[in-house]
């Protein structure tokens, strides 16, 4: 619904007079104006057909005639030709994400919209999507032959599900003949075609085009963590310096530390909450074996009900300690506000939390340059240590089998998600989408939107990430541990009744769904865990 | 439809005075189905399509997932397993007896509320006029609104703790949201506060009915304020409280925007009420065919409420004129 | 009651102790909606009753003028949904008011329809969501997904029950002399339904309505799941204000929730005197 506002240097000479907040500040947008430079930034590089102009370093996103974003164009403009190609495409999109596509980054760059618009002369219509009422919609429209969209999106997980209802459309023979180049090892999609397989396919096909990266990202406070008089306290106390943690005992230690309540200081806010709590369980799992711990075995057996899955569950709500009182009822909206409030010492959440509290633009926020970024903490085996994190949510857009025109959509979509378009479009703030190619992680808007530091670790995260479950049946699937893991944070049942019962539930929801498709599907997916180690020590 | 009624209409009527008689004509009979089709037509609307696609689907295991058109669901017929399936589940039972629970304490609570300012309210008094509107405010705040107010209100460190911490003198630091019997609390609290307002509303103009003059002779001849309400009050306004508290159980037994807003029917299932189970298992675990199954069920023990309610009401009622 | 002075004190007392609770959660909203973001929310035991520096700037990022202080800009401003929850909500309450009023008056006089009074109770006691899915089904099929018209129809149909159940007490208990007086007049039969006892029931008709209105300005279910974009009305609107800037939009919020308690409250003081009598009506001539 909401994005980034635009700062343009209008706002900032009619904001002059409000102090030296703004004058040591540089605004993102701003920032990236070199005048004089900026004009002879505005025709196309040589050679090249197509891509933002008007910004210096434009060219770095234009694209010649060969490459995924120029064929994508090309062939819809052959299409018009032959008068197959609609007036628009209708995309649904959670509205979060739309200031992406539709505020020009950065001055003087034309929007994602126009530029596409400009090209081929196919219009964009974006539908938004209240947060949290994509699949619901998105399954509506299936079930009811609505036809109100012609492209979805929604999160990878729910991808065996949508295929399964057979209102998306199987990509494959479009994909052989325009080549996206997904798995480019440059500048494609991280861990290449086993990415690819990960993130737009659903048992061999591809279904959909990845557009977002939700690498579950750790934060801390840099201002608490280098303080010298908490640094002193904390090694009087636990007898360590204090630094960044890298086992899950060293982080429950620094929260206990630093939780002050009475001061609007909570030690840690990862979500506890229905929904998106079980991210943070998943965590703690997955690093109980080396080189990870599975959700299920590959014959389809769960295996969370054993010594592991209780004892993550049990640090899972010892952790309560340190979060707020209220963690249980806070989703992300909460998160962020109290971080931007400064109420927190450490979080982990989408990759995007700097790009909007460490922000000169974002006023409201009191930790601008007081964040740091971490990798996620572990567990030691032998001489080992394994740290994992979690990919949850990450949009994918699918498109729909009731669109008049499927080809077109997805060539909107190869020119959307190629790493080009991609790398520009997820550098503006005006929106969700986060970095997840190559390409992205080594793009310089990007470095400035979500800072240097931030940039880096969630590079070395995404090598730790392990992916949730995403095959059919995956909402109920996680919807079962999730109301088991709220249940027992909430004192109603132990964590080993918890993890009996989500067991319990787990091969009830596999046999309904097929077993046989669901084998398939988590062989897919645990081929596609790292099995990246860290040194112990 | 009309025939039988209107045949029923016209022997009552011609027993009756001169001028019902008049009423009873054909012509009149004509107007009087005009007058309730177009109120015909909409409940056959609303009514036959949904419960005929809802009686065949749940016979079926249908689901979106299987990527059939809900018109090809008898492909995955099932017979009478989902209507099993419903008598073993226990998050049903659980989401119904939380939604009995919170009609049980709830209603008292607002009837008794309702009526004790009602009672206040019976007699002139300056600002009587302000005071009655202010009162009637939070029936006017939409339910949304209010669920997101009292998340605010009962954050741990939110103004309910405060006020608590205030009045109590040491300091009130309780989750409420967090811990499942407190947010059922506050979920009913929430309620309470929004509807009472409405019982109020109905059981004065109730109380306003009751003839002064015959209060005012019962206390000339010493009957006690107790004595008072039982024997003249209570009887007129008999009917309207009836009317009262099956109004609000009728409404909240459907309990959905305020507390959805407010905790999701959450910690875990602690707030879950029919309406939330029915939202979640259709928009996440979509199993369309036991939904259905589930929706006729409710159905058909709620036409049998329903109706034997009605029926004690018309026995009442033709006792109290009898 | 007894007047004496002891009870006097006692009647302000308990009112005004019923007052202060019921105002809670308004003072609260009306505090919200003129607060900075630093205030919506307190950070350990730094919370704010009042707004300390009170802003319009909630009300103005609602209708689309981003302010420095909230630092996003909304894609859709707050104008067209207040404009949806009213068309729908004015057009459902006419049509369950129109079909009601002439359903429980044909029932109360003519004995038609009797089937109605147990329908209608059924149409009231199910929850709307467990016929969702065929409702949508039917809804699209029909072209009514995403318009004013579409969310009018069933709010019409849902709060039928109500206008109807009012309005058929009143009738029952209304004397039938003056109808029969104007009947011998001459008067035709429908003539003196709208001429004669439609007037008689103004005070009825407006506390029905009043409720039925409340009730269809209050959904929040329903418009979920009918609409997408063009028609969203306040209350679906309102659960998407949230940014990754700030969370919840609390002020912005409360904001809109004040305005949108305005309608009703201006329709309740419009009508008060009949608000009293109108329900006192059916409970006098028992």
């Amino acid at each position: 619904m909401t994005a980034f506002k635009k700062h343009t240097r209008r706002d900032a000479l009619k904001l002059g007079g409000k102090g030296a907040l703004l004058c040591t500040s540089a605004m993102i947008g701003t920032q990236f104006i070199r005048p004089g430079r900026a004009l002879a930034a505005d025709a196309l590089a040589e050679g090249m057909i197509g891509g933002p102009t008007g910004f210096a370093g434009a060219e770095a996103y234009q694209y010649g005639p060969d490459s995924p974003e120029g064929r994508a164009v090309e062939a819809v403009k052959e299409l018009a030709g032959k008068g197959q190609a609609p007036s628009s495409i209708r995309l649904a999109l959670s509205e979060g994400s739309i200031g992406q596509l539709t505020k020009p980054f950065p001055d003087g760059a034309p929007s994602v919209k126009d530029l596409w618009e400009k090209e081929t002369g196919v219009k964009l219509d974006i539908i938004g999507i209240p947060e949290g009422q994509g699949f619901t919609k998105t399954i509506q429209d299936i079930s009811t032959g609505g036809g109100n969209y012609d492209i979805y999106s929604l999160d990878y997980n729910r991808l065996g599900d949508l295929a399964e209802t057979g209102g998306i459309v199987n990509l494959d023979e479009y994909v052989a003949k325009h080549r996206p180049e997904w798995d480019d090892p440059e500048t494609g999609y991280v861990g290449g075609s086993q990415g690819v397989s990960l993130l737009n396919e659903y048992r061999g096909s591809v279904y959909g085009v990845s557009l977002d990266g939700d690498f579950q990202t750790w934060v801390y406070r840099t201002d608490l963590f280098e303080d010298s008089a908490e640094k002193a306290a904390f090694r009087d106390q636990y007898g360590y310096e204090l630094q960044t943690p890298r086992t899950w005992k060293e982080l429950d230690e620094i929260a206990r530390f630093f939780h002050r309540p009475e001061e609007g200081l909570f030690g840690c806010t990862d979500l506890r909450n229905q929904g998106w709590g079980y991210t943070n369980w998943y965590q703690r799992y997955v690093s109980t074996g080396k080189p990870n711990r599975h959700l299920f075995g590959n014959d389809g057996q769960p295996l969370i009900n054993s010594e592991e899955g209780v004892l993550a569950t049990r640090e899972y709500v010892d952790s309560l300690d340190y979060h707020s009182p209220d963690a249980i009822s806070w989703g992300w909206p909460e998160q962020y506000g109290n971080m931007a409030a400064g109420g927190a010492a450490m979080t982990c959440a989408f990759s995007n939390l700097p790009k909007f509290l460490d922000n000169p633009g974002n006023e409201g926020s009191k930790i601008t340059g007081k964040l740091g970024s971490m990798l996620p903490p572990g567990r030691v085996h032998d001489d080992d240590l394994v740290r994992r994190s979690v990919l949850w949510f990450s949009l994918t857009a699918s498109v729909s089998t009731q669109a008049t025109h499927p080809e077109v959509a997805y060539l909107f979509l190869q020119w959307l998600g190629s790493s080009k378009i991609y790398s520009w479009m997820t550098a503006n703030p005006s929106g969700y989408f986060d970095p997840f190619q190559l390409a992205n992680f080594s793009d310089p808007l990007v470095a400035k939107t979500y800072h240097d530091y931030h940039v880096e670790v969630i590079k070395e995260t995404v090598r730790r990430i392990v992916p949730t479950i995403n095959y059919p049946g995956a909402t109920a699937l996680h919807n079962a541990l999730d109301e088991n893991l709220v249940a027992a944070l909430t004192g109603s049942i132990t964590p080993e009744m918890a993890m009996a019962n989500t067991e319990k539930q787990w091969n009830r929801i596999v046999r309904r769904t097929g077993e046989e498709k669901i084998v398939e599907a988590v062989r897919a997916n645990n081929a596609a865990w790292p099995t990246v180690l860290d040194p112990a020590v | 439809m009309t025939d039988a009624s209107g045949a029923t209409a016209m022997s009552k009527s011609i027993s009756d005075t001169k001028g019902r008689q008049r009423l009873a004509s054909a012509d009149q009979r004509r107007l009087g189905f005009y007058l309730t089709l177009p109120t015909q037509i909409l409940v056959l609307f609303i009514a036959v399509f949904p419960l005929l696609m809802q009686l065949y689907i749940s016979m079926t295991d249908w689901t979106p997932l299987s990527g059939l058109n809900w018109t090809r669901a008898y492909e995955l017929w099932a017979g009478f397993a989902n209507y099993r399936d419903l008598f073993d589940d226990d998050r049903f039972f659980g989401a119904l007896w939380r939604t009995f629970l919170i009609i049980i304490i709830a209603v008292p609570i607002e009837f008794l509320l309702g009526l004790a300012i009602a009672m206040l309210f019976m007699e002139e008094f300056p600002a009587k006029k302000v005071f009655y509107s202010a009162l009637l405010v939070p029936m006017m705040i939409v339910p949304a609104v209010a669920g997101y107010m009292f998340f605010l209100l009962f954050q741990s460190d939110g103004p309910i703790n405060q006020l608590l911490s205030l009045f109590t003198g040491s300091k009130v630091a309780i989750s409420w949201l967090s811990d499942p019997d407190l947010a059922l609390a506050v979920v009913i609290m929430a309620d309470i506060w929004q509807w009472t307002p409405l019982m109020f509303l109905i059981l004065l103009a109730g109380l306003l009915g009751v003839p002064n003059d015959q209060l005012k002779a019962a206390t000339l001849l010493g009957a006690s304020p107790w004595q008072r309400f039982v024997t003249i009050v209570l009887p007129k306004i008999k009917t309207i409280m009836i009317i009262a508290v099956a109004i609000r159980t009728i409404e909240l037994f459907k309990i959905f925007d305020t507390l959805y807003i407010m905790t999701a029917g959450g910690p875990g299932v602690a707030t879950e009420t029919i309406s939330v189970f029915i939202y979640k298992i259709t928009t996440l675990e979509l199993v369309w065919g036991y939904v259905a199954a589930l929706a006729l069920l409710i159905l058909v023990t709620l036409s049998i409420v329903a109706a034997l309610g009605m029926y004690l009401l018309q026995r009442n009622k033709s006792r109290a004129s009898a | 009651m007894q007047r004496t002075f002891p009870f006097e004190i006692f009647r302000y007392g308990m009112i005004l102790l019923a007052l202060f609770i019921a105002m809670i959660p308004v003072a609260w909203m009306i505090s919200m909606a003129f607060k900075p973001i630093p205030e919506w929310s307190a950070l350990g035991d730094d919370l704010t009753w009042w707004p300390r520096q009170p802003t319009l700037d909630n009300f103005r990022f609602i209708f689309g003028q981003s302010t420095n202080d909230l630092i996003v800009e909304l894609e859709k401003t707050a104008g067209r949904p207040i404009l949806a929850s009213l068309l729908a909500s004015v057009i459902g309450t006419l049509i369950a008011m129109v079909a009601g009023t002439s359903a429980a008056y044909g029932l109360s006089r003519f004995n038609s329809g009797k089937n109605l009074p147990l329908a209608l109770i059924q149409l009231r006691l199910f929850p709307p969501l467990a016929v969702m899915i065929p409702v949508m089904i039917m809804w699209t099929f029909l072209n009514l997904i995403d318009t004013w018209w579409g969310l009018a129809l069933i709010y019409g149909i849902v709060t039928l029950p109500f206008s109807f159940w009012l309005m058929k007490t009143y009738f029952d208990e209304m004397p039938r002399e003056i109808e029969e007086a104007a009947l011998v007049e001459g008067c035709t039969r429908f003539r003196v339904f709208t001429r004669i006892t439609l007037p008689m029931m103004a005070g009825p008709l407006a506390s029905s309505a009043l409720l039925v209105f409340i009730l269809n300005w209050s959904d929040y279910l329903i418009a979920l799941m009918l609409t997408t974009r063009e028609w969203q009305t306040i209350p679906v609107y309102m659960a998407s204000l949230s940014s990754s800037m700030t969370g919840q939009l609390y002020g912005a919020k409360a904001a809109l929730g004040l305005i949108a308690a305005v309608p009703p409250v201006i329709l309740g003081i419009a009508i008060q005197r009949h608000l009293v009598r109108g329900l006192t009506f059916g409970a006098l001539k028992q």
